[in-house]
């Protein structure tokens, strides 16, 4: 099989249920407060953009979720893991 | 003469009552007043001092939402008539991000947060925070930091406006990597504005004032306030 | 878990069958779904202490018994006077089991809430300290893990709100690995003003009722699960439960509070923790004598949509309870609008001494206040693990390793290796409070500005000792906390504790508890040490493989120094003093360092506490800083009398030259007298001038001393008059081991 090289992009931010400080001191304390108060919500997270080699996007897919959840790099108690793209590089 | 300074308390700040107590009850000749950052107005003061804390939880990023305080605004008008605005840990990462000091303080290098002493080497004794020491003296006072490690694209202007006021160093003086504690560009402790009256650096002087909190008994964070208040002196006369 | 019939349809409630008809009972009548939430909140184990309270009991009354004692148990923290006007509020909780499941945010949450129990007090928290167990570090990447972000948790969140750790202490054995231990402490200081001004009770009819700080989520709504259809039609995968800690509106919470109380409006104070506004309404009401009417759409909700149910029992950090004067309302408003903190006027309180809860319109909780405060008690059974005997009965094997390799090996281990990787994350200094600081002596000492007084305080126990003794390690663990604020000079003036257990429903785990209980009981009466608050953790027990950790009584001590010059330190000073070994060796090598790292033994006999020798030592130390005698003292601990004098050699270039013959029973083994863990020894450096008063003193108190040795200007420690041979140790080598055992684990 030939093995080509993808990126993969993907973020962490904290469940839709826990709260979020950063996200909300930044919408509350700078945004609000500079006349953005079209602005109600905020929230803030880890964005990684992983360059890897997959036989496809698939596969590329899958080995990132599976390192994500076997190597901790995101605690599935408090937070969700998106995978925003998958794209040749 | 006593010179009147303001320690603003933003959302956050932590070493505020610290810095104060220093001002009014460890060094002579200042009076310091503790000013909520809504509330701050320059008029009634010779000099600021941004405090070491958290500002709004150093969310985002070290003092960039305190940079956009009124107290900031109020602050500019005293950078533009030459009055001192200092800045400690926090409030040098305020200063930096509000564009009164050239750089940017990033993440340790350990990516921890350091509390511990060090040793800083005086690079410039003639600014608003360094006027009473020397040249190449080492002084004994503590670091309490996450985001510490200096970095500037613009070196070169730098040294050649000597605006590098102060450098992590051993004991001895030596500017080696050992003693510079967050991997700060060429050991950068602390950096001052072209008219030298505006001074920010991460060590904490209000902890470095009174023999018995320094572990060898020394007191070198008088020479701080000590500075501030000369330099006030010699700008009114 | 019990299905129950609840107006006609089949629920499960985390009550027992004999708890929900005693619901019944004192209401009179059938409860709605959110009173029963609200019972079964407040009478968890975690709320009312239903297991151990009869055994709690125990304990001496310490408000009416010490003068000095202004608040005891069952307040949010113990309080004490120290004089000058000024009190100390300290109190020590568990945050185990949040910790084992997201070890960043459980740390931290941990230190929010021990904050907001100490700030209830009206005193502004101070210091913190942590004691944590964890699994061995080597080759285990989970511990590490654990380890390593509840270091991280601790710090930014205390590092943040600006109260500086200033001490704790960690260990590691496999007992914890899937239970790891995370107990956080605080200590605040105020004036005794401050503290009147701030009671837990809600005691005058027509205050008003304000909830301040955080908003009202739906996390951490998890004490109790009814049929889905209660809840929202959110998954439990989406509903975290742990806590997302927020320090940087801890640290306005703190200011505001804390300016709150100076108005002198504040009546009555209390923070939302477990039980969430259950708990504080009721507790304030309970207490006070009062009753209340609560508007819960007052509330602010972080979520649309949440039910009287979830709003009652939302645990969501950062939020506060405060009972207004009604002239002051606005003053005490304006100080929460300064620090544009949210706030909410929810209710008043009342003569009725019923808790009514409105939603809208609805009356939704309509409860006598006192009923929920007072829960029912369980009688646990105990019994001796058959295990014991066995243990206590095995003997240290034959090792081919020299006494010297031994020592190397012994200063490297986990539980004996500099702790700097960790203090380093700490600030330890903000606050310009901390006199000895971390890594400098046996406990924290702080100063209080504007007195020449200062204050220690130090937290810990010997899991592995309690495991084989827990009557003794507990006593044992008293003897090594209160030795080690003794050592730095300070006068032990109150204990708090934090029992960490198993299942108290299997009897041989509630047996450890139980004689843990005893064993402080009986040495805090003997020592007059009054006990100000304790905590209990059950159920550290792992389901899978069916142990439960080694039990931890973690006791926390405050002490007073009155003045600069009695401040003791732990480093040698000067070459060519004394040295003294104080206090008696035993063949006490069970649940030692020793054992454990060398032969991976747990077993063995354990330190036994002698309380008169104690105390005769203590009298002694006294008299002897009395007289500015002592140089540098450190109590004997973990790894035995070797280790501490060695730790005593890390900072300033000294070295130990030690004869040892005739300094010991001779009926010891050298690797017994070497390594042995017996209680209540102390070494000190002392002046050679004064080498026969101090001979006479340690008479007239009938404590046991030894010269040991002298202090020598070479780093190394030189060891002559064992049987087995002379021993040559190099302090560069020893200190090198002491410092890299951490970061060589943690750094990769």
């Amino acid at each position: 099989m030939n093995r080509q090289e993808f990126q993969v992009e993907i973020t962490l931010m904290n469940k839709p249920a826990a709260r979020d400080p950063v996200g909300e001191t930044i919408q509350k304390d700078l945004l609000a407060k500079k006349g953005y108060d079209m602005v109600f919500n905020v929230r803030s997270g880890q964005f990684l953009s992983i360059n890897l080699k997959a036989t496809d996007e698939n596969e590329a897919k899958k080995i990132v979720e599976k390192m994500c959840n076997d190597l901790r790099i995101f605690n599935p108690v408090t937070q969700n893991l998106t995978i925003l793209k998958v794209s040749k590089s | 003469m006593t010179v009147k300074l303001a320690v603003i308390q933003f959302a956050g700040s932590n070493c505020d009552l610290d810095t104060i107590h220093v001002l009014n009850n460890v060094v002579d000749g200042i009076e310091a007043d503790l000013v909520w950052h809504n509330l701050f107005k320059e008029s009634k003061y010779d000099g600021v001092i941004l405090p070491g804390g958290f500002a709004f939880g150093d969310y985002l990023r070290a003092g960039i939402i305190a940079a956009h305080s009124p107290a900031i605004d109020e602050a500019r008008v005293m950078l533009d008539d030459g009055r001192p605005v200092i800045g400690f840990c926090n409030g040098f990462q305020i200063l930096t991000e509000a564009q009164f000091l050239p750089g940017a303080l990033l993440r340790n290098d350990s990516l921890k947060f350091i509390c511990k002493w060090v040793n800083l080497k005086v690079e410039n004794n003639t600014t608003a925070l360094s006027n009473k020491m020397n040249i190449r003296d080492v002084l004994a006072i503590p670091i309490a930091h996450a985001e510490g490690r200096y970095y500037t694209d613009n070196l070169k202007e730098l040294e050649e406006n000597n605006q590098i006021v102060f450098r992590y160093s051993t004991e001895n003086g030596e500017l080696t990597k050992e003693a510079n504690p967050n991997g700060s560009l060429e050991n950068i402790a602390g950096v001052c504005n072209l008219e030298q009256n505006c001074v920010g650096f991460m060590p904490h002087p209000e902890r470095a004032s009174e023999a018995i909190l320094s572990p060898k008994r020394t007191t070198h964070g008088i020479l701080f306030f000590n500075s501030i208040v000369e330099f006030i002196k010699r700008r009114i006369s | 878990m019990t299905r129950v019939n609840l107006n006609g349809e089949e629920v499960d409630v985390e009550l027992t069958k004999w708890e929900f008809e005693k619901v019944k009972e004192l209401l009179g009548r059938e409860p709605n779904l959110t009173e029963i939430g609200m019972a079964s909140v407040m009478w968890s184990e975690h709320c009312s202490y239903k297991s151990s309270r009869p055994k709690l009991k125990m304990f001496e009354d310490a408000e009416a018994n010490y003068d000095y004692v202004l608040a005891g148990p069952g307040q949010d923290a113990g309080v004490i006077d120290i004089g000058d006007g000024y009190c100390l509020a300290f109190r020590i909780e568990s945050h185990n089991h949040p910790s084992a499941i997201e070890p960043y945010h459980g740390a931290a949450t941990g230190i929010g809430g021990i904050i907001r129990d100490i700030l209830c007090m009206g005193v502004r928290p101070i210091a913190l300290l942590d004691p944590l167990r964890f699994g061995s570090l080597k080759d285990n990447p989970h511990s590490q893990w654990l380890f390593k972000y509840v270091v991280k948790g601790i710090a930014d969140y205390g590092n943040c709100t600006g109260i500086p750790t200033i001490g704790g202490e960690v260990e590691f054995d496999e007992s914890f690995e899937s239970n790891c231990l995370v107990n956080v402490a605080c200590i605040g200081l105020g004036s005794i003003e401050d503290f009147k001004h701030a009671p837990s009770r809600a005691y005058n009819p027509g205050d008003y009722v304000i909830l301040m700080g955080g908003s009202t989520g739906r996390d951490g709504i998890h004490g109790v699960t009814f049929a889905s259809r209660t809840l929202t039609e959110m998954s439990e995968a989406d509903r975290p439960a742990v806590q997302i800690g927020d320090p940087f509106t801890k640290k306005l919470i703190i200011e505001a509070t804390l300016e709150a109380v100076k108005t002198g409006y504040v009546r009555g104070l209390k923070d939302l923790g477990g039980g969430g506004l259950t708990c504080a309404t009721s507790e304030l009401t309970g207490d006070g004598n009062t009753g209340a009417k609560v508007d819960l759409r007052k509330v602010f909700t972080r979520e649309p949509g949440m039910n009287s149910y979830e709003i009652m029992l939302s645990e969501s950090q950062e939020r506060m309870t405060f009972i207004v004067k009604p002239e002051g309302l606005e003053t005490v408003l304006d100080v929460f609008r300064k620090f544009e903190m949210n706030f909410a006027v929810i209710g008043r309180t009342d003569d009725s001494k019923i808790l009514k809860v409105f939603d809208e319109k609805n009356l939704v909780v309509n409860i006598p206040s006192k009923a929920l405060s007072e829960s029912p008690t369980f009688k646990r059974e105990e019994k001796k693990p058959d295990y014991l005997d066995d243990l206590l009965t095995q003997k240290t094997p034959k090792s081919s390793l020299g006494l010297d390799e031994i020592i190397y090996r012994l200063v490297a281990s986990e539980n004996i290796c500099s702790k700097e990787w960790v203090y380093r994350q700490y600030d330890h200094e903000v606050g310009i409070r901390s006199v000895v600081k971390c890594g400098e002596g046996d406990s924290g000492v702080l100063r209080i500005i504007g007195t020449n007084k200062f204050i220690a305080a130090s937290v810990g126990v010997n899991s592995k000792h309690c495991f084989l003794d827990p009557y003794e390690g507990a006593k044992g663990g008293l003897v090594e906390i209160c030795g080690n604020i003794i050592a730095n000079g300070a006068k032990p003036m109150a204990m708090v504790n934090c029992c960490n257990f198993g299942n108290p429903e299997i009897p041989e785990s509630f047996w450890y508890f139980s004689q843990a209980v005893e064993g402080m009981n009986n040495f805090c009466r003997e020592m007059r040490i009054p006990i100000v608050g304790g905590n209990v953790s059950f159920y550290n027990e792992d389901d899978v493989k069916k142990t439960a950790i080694k039990a931890t009584p973690i006791i926390m001590i405050v002490g007073v120094i009155e003045g600069e010059d009695k401040i003791i330190t732990l480093p040698f000073k000067k070459a060519g003093n004394d040295l003294f070994l104080i206090g008696e060796t035993k063949a006490e090598l069970g649940g030692s360092e020793y054992h454990s790292l060398i032969y991976n033994l747990q077993g063995g006999i354990p330190p036994k506490v002698n309380d008169k020798k104690a105390k005769a030592t203590w009298d002694f130390l006294f008299d002897l800083y009395e007289n500015d005698l002592v140089k540098a003292n450190h109590d004997v601990n973990k790894g035995g009398f070797i280790i501490t004098i060695a730790e005593m050699c890390f900072n300033n270039n000294l070295g130990a030259e030690l004869k040892l013959k005739g300094c010991y029973d001779e009926n010891l083994r050298d690797d017994e007298f070497l390594f042995s863990e017996s209680v209540g020894r102390f070494i000190i450096e002392t002046d050679p001038k004064d080498y026969k008063i101090i001979i006479k003193k340690a008479e007239k108190f009938g404590a046991d001393i030894k010269k040991i040795g002298v202090l020598i200007p070479k780093p190394e420690i030189n060891i002559k008059g064992l049987k087995l041979k002379e021993l040559n140790l190099n302090i560069k080598q020893l200190k090198n081991l002491y410092d890299s055992t951490i970061p060589n684990l943690m750094e990769i």
